[in-house]
């Protein structure tokens, strides 16, 4: 038994080295960059300089801000959509349904520049087809680019479009799952359709929801595509910057690796902490 | 209470006929099996007198009102699936209340008969369990509990002892036809099963291949069985069919010739018809109506392949040709495989059918 957990890991040696030196080290190394001085040579061990610059910044706090606020009304919004699409794609009466399952999950592969040009071209102000659609039925045009809240909303709306349809194939999978005679049992109780999906669907759902919230919770706390490539960086202004956005600035563009390490971190440690309440909350009873 | 008639009834799925007029009248209070092979239409009967699938023709009343455009819910049935259909997220208590407390009844009319549906059903202590949380036993309990509580006017059961090992499905048994017996309302249920079927029916009617074959009490099917499918679906170990060929017919009787048994002769008393001479036919014995050499009217010799020793009776897995027999000794503890023996058949104790599987008496 021994001789032959031996062996095992002698073979193990190789990924374990590689997992080591590429996945745990880098870890661990930026945590205790984050509490080092970057900006002189040598660096230096200082606990507050990044950490209690991060405390202090009004930069930081409105990267927060945005991010939670996107957050929070991205992320029930765009989970409310994927159960109505789900529902829709399992619905007997739906015709062409391999065409819908397709056209819900084509965003996910479509690559994001090319699908940040497109939504840049679409919400443009004088040409974008957004803006026309709004004229024809007689609404002002908005300037999603240049007024903080509509790019904020933009923002949401690209990010929704992007990946509702993945969460919907996931849920659709979890409706899939629910037999057909619970229903069919509810059916002869009286229970009518609209209830059925309030006091069956969704409670059997559950599990399924809280995943894909997590899921989106993780992938929002680290928005970096839409804000750098629709908005251009944070616009207008900082409007629209996010925590993965300050991060990108401070490590890439000033090159301040420890003040970028703290704010990763912060990031990580509230994707945890948003998470943790989450599964706390939506917790099985007893 | 009500009964329940079906007059005509056909099932197509697209163009595909699945039930080919049925006809079955249900006294009120009756305990009617359905019974018959897998993919005979059993399901789909009872689904549609449920009103969860349309009716393709024909009529189904219930307590003398047609029912064919009425909603599920509105038939005064209640259904306990094969797979239980019990919500999973919902405690026993809830499972059994959700669809009164979903109408809005009285809360102290839902307390009331949830707690007599648990008694009946001994649940009590079950309450605040999950399904997931219960045997499979306790499950089927609990969607009979469910149907309980709605007191419908017919029960409806889909195979609800299928999921249950041996001893289980004998005490449930049981236990559905004490409650049959409490509640006096009409019950249908369906089974693969024979002797679920004669164990618990009133009446029993049999399907094969969306028709119904022949309707009756358990005894009389077992007695005189319409056709040579009920004849060998009903009674355990099946009835064995011996090739014969009629040599002659005289005086209200028909000589036959057991061609696969060198020729053996029996005389067989006719009452309606008689088949032409040199017709080729089918003799159906029932496995405990082989007797002694000497007792009946024809014996036949063969050999015993595979004895079963079930304690009471034995089984004895007997060739005779190309034929396999199935006889019943009592208790013959000696009988072993490559034993020679010779057994008996009676004229009265046999059936004659046609080369069609029709009956000839
Ligand atoms: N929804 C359906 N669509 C098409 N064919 C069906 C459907 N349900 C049942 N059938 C067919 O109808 C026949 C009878 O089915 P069923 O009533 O379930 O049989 P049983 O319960 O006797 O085993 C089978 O041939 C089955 O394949
Ligand atoms: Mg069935």
């Amino acid at each position: 038994m021994r001789t032959q957990n031996a062996t095992a890991y002698r073979f193990l040696t190789p990924y374990l080295l590689i997992f080591v030196v590429f996945w745990i080290w880098p870890i661990i190394s930026s945590f205790l960059i984050s509490f080092q001085a970057t900006r002189t040579v040598p660096w230096r061990f200082a606990p507050a300089f990044n950490w209690g610059r991060l405390i202090g910044d009004p930069a930081f706090y409105n990267a927060l801000k945005n991010t939670l606020l996107i957050l929070v009304i991205q992320v029930p919004v765009m989970i409310a959509l994927a159960i109505g699409m789900a529902v829709l794609l399992n619905s007997p009466l739906l015709k062409a349904r391999g065409l819908y399952r397709f056209a819900f999950f084509a965003p996910v592969v479509v690559g994001e520049v090319a699908y940040s040009a497109v939504f840049r071209l679409m919400f443009s102000l004088d040409f974008g087809i957004v803006n026309k659609l709004l004229n024809s039925i007689g609404l002002p045009k908005v300037d999603w680019f240049s007024n903080v809240t509509p790019a904020m909303a933009l923002i949401m709306i690209a990010v929704t479009w992007r990946w509702a349809g993945y969460n919907a194939i996931i849920i659709l999978a979890g409706l899939q799952s629910i037999p057909e005679d619970v229903y069919e049992a509810a059916t002869l109780d009286r229970v009518s359709k609209v209830k059925q999906f309030f006091h069956i669907t969704l409670p059997l759902l559950k599990p399924v929801i809280v995943f894909c919230a997590v899921l989106s919770i993780i992938g929002t706390m680290q928005l970096f595509t839409e804000p750098f490539l629709i908005t251009e960086r944070g616009g207008p202004g900082g409007g629209t910057e996010t925590l993965g956005l300050l991060l990108y600035r401070q490590g890439f563009r000033s090159l301040n690796f420890g003040y970028a390490s703290a704010v990763a971190y912060t990031m990580a440690g509230l994707a945890i902490a948003i998470t943790l309440v989450q599964l706390w909350l939506m917790r099985e009873p007893k | 209470m009500a009964a329940v008639t079906l007059t005509n009834v056909i099932k197509r799925f697209g163009s595909f006929e699945v039930v080919h007029g049925a006809n079955i009248d249900i006294a009120d209070g009756e305990f009617v099996v359905f019974v018959g092979p897998s993919g005979c239409g059993k399901s789909t009967l009872l689904r549609m007198i449920a009103g969860l699938e349309d009716i393709s023709g024909g009529d189904i009343a219930i307590g003398g009102k047609v029912m064919n455009d009425v909603e599920a819910a509105d038939r005064g049935i209640a259904m306990v699936f094969q797979s239980y259909a019990l919500y999973p997220h919902m405690t026993v208590e809830q499972n059994l209340s959700f669809g009164l407390r979903m109408n809005g009844n009285p809360k102290a009319d839902t307390d009331r008969r949830v707690k007599r549906a648990a008694e009946i059903l001994r649940i009590d202590e079950l309450m605040q369990r999950r399904p997931k949380q219960l045997s499979g036993g306790q499950r089927q309990r609990v969607a009979i509990g469910r149907a309980i509580v709605r007191e419908p006017q017919v029960f409806l059961f889909d195979e609800p002892l299928s999921n249950l090992d041996a001893e289980l499905r004998v005490q449930m048994r049981v236990e559905i036809s004490r409650l049959h017996k409490e509640l006096g309302v009409t019950m249908i249920y369906v089974t693969h099963d024979q002797t679920e079927a004669m164990t618990l029916a009133d009446r029993i009617v049999v399907l094969k291949a969306g028709n119904v074959e022949q309707i009756g009490a358990p005894l009389d099917l077992y007695d005189d069985p319409a056709n040579r499918f009920v004849a060998g679906f009903i009674g355990s170990p099946k009835m064995n069919f011996l090739s014969a060929k009629v040599v002659d017919t005289s005086n209200s009787a028909a000589i036959i010739e057991l061609v696969n048994h060198g020729g053996a002769r029996l005389r067989k008393p006719l009452r309606d018809a008689f088949p032409a001479i040199g017709a080729e036919i089918v003799l159906g014995v029932r496995p405990e109506h082989f007797f002694e050499v000497g007792e009946g009217d024809c014996d036949i010799p063969v050999k015993a392949d595979v004895a079963e020793h079930l304690g009471s009776v034995s089984y004895v897995y007997a060739n005779a040709g190309p034929e396999e027999l199935i006889v019943e000794r009592e208790a013959s503890r000696q009988r072993a495989g490559g034993d020679h023996f010779t057994v008996s058949i009676k004229a009265e104790r046999s059936l004659l059918f046609d080369k069609s599987g029709a009956r000839i008496r």
